[in-house]
């Protein structure tokens, strides 16, 4: 998938990938490489910046910590970024399954 | 294992702009990214190169880091604030007649040149593309309006010996925004 085609749904893959507890940012770019199959094709740089202004905007929060002497950012899910996630999610699933039934030629079920 | 000359470049190339925590944290990311090539059976060069590629052009980052920063925020937020506050000025002077002062023409030359070098500074911390400069742009814009107001504080103390309500509004809209530079400035200057 294209950097630009994940425009707008970058901040909710980030909240997901925090989602089971802290992660630097590498961690973050391997659990979202993981999460595509790799299909992810982004500049991983560009997710630094990301990480910082999903700190900034309040629903993460970042803490240095010392591992294998090599300092750190650890990032961890605030209360309020859970409850963007899980907002995200249900957007996402409404939008997908209104995209899945004008392409496939279903009905979309109204959202509930 | 030394670091390769590619990425020890690549490096020196963000720690020109940025500050020196958010340099560590990508090093960091940069360093395992290449860990992993090597784990994979790369040779050190390639496996930089490999690398730096994933991670993508040392601008963008910068240029994403430079959108965050708090010189860019505080910047943009004054120049926000700033037709009100200088409207409630504009207030304090249409109304004391302003043009009967007997001021010299060489101060009021003098504080519209250092008004407009705020803006021109606030504006160019606001709207710049390198970390570096919108820090530098920013704090001084700070610096300048926050000696813009203190002067027009001190002017009104000095020749108002009775407060009306625009003369109230606007030195309270002055000391506000005194206020929230003060409250920035350390974030602008560090951050």
């Amino acid at each position: 998938m294209r950097a630009e085609e994940l425009k707008g749904h970058l901040d909710g893959l980030l909240l997901a990938a925090l989602e089971d507890g802290p992660r630097h940012g590498y961690a973050v770019i391997e659990a979202l490489r993981q999460s595509t199959g790799g299909r992810l094709d982004l500049p991983t740089g560009t997710i630094y910046p990301a990480l910082r202004r999903l700190e900034q905007a309040g629903l993460i929060t970042g803490s240095w910590s010392v591992v294998g002497g090599r300092r750190r950012r650890d990032y961890r899910l605030t209360p309020a970024g859970a409850r963007a996630l899980s907002g995200r999610r249900a957007d996402w699933r409404d939008f997908a399954a209104m995209v899945s039934a004008a392409l496939e030629g279903g009905s979309c079920p109204s959202p509930a | 294992m030394p670091e390769p000359s590619l990425i020890s470049t690549y490096l020196a190339a963000l720690s020109a702009q940025l500050p020196a925590p958010v340099v560590e944290e990508l090093a960091g990311g940069l360093d395992e990214t290449r860990q992993r090539y090597l784990d994979q059976g790369l040779d050190p060069d390639a496996a930089a190169s490999a690398a730096l590629a994933e991670f993508g052009d040392p601008d963008v980052i910068i240029a994403a880091f430079t959108r965050l920063s708090p010189a860019r925020r505080t910047a943009r937020r004054l120049l926000a604030a700033g037709p009100v506050v200088g409207g409630c000025w504009g207030l304090v002077l249409a109304g004391g007649r302003a043009w009967t002062w007997p001021v010299p023409v060489a101060g009021s030359v003098l504080f519209g040149a250092a008004l407009l070098s705020v803006i021109g500074l606030l504006a160019a911390a606001a709207f710049g593309r390198k970390y570096r400069s919108v820090r530098r742009a920013g704090a001084a814009g700070c610096l300048g309006m926050s000696t813009v107001d203190a002067a027009m504080l001190f002017a009104v103390t000095l020749t108002m010996p009775t407060l009306i309500w625009p003369v109230i509004l606007a030195a309270g809209a002055s000391a506000a925004r005194l206020t929230f530079i003060a409250r920035t400035l350390r974030p602008v200057l560090t951050g």
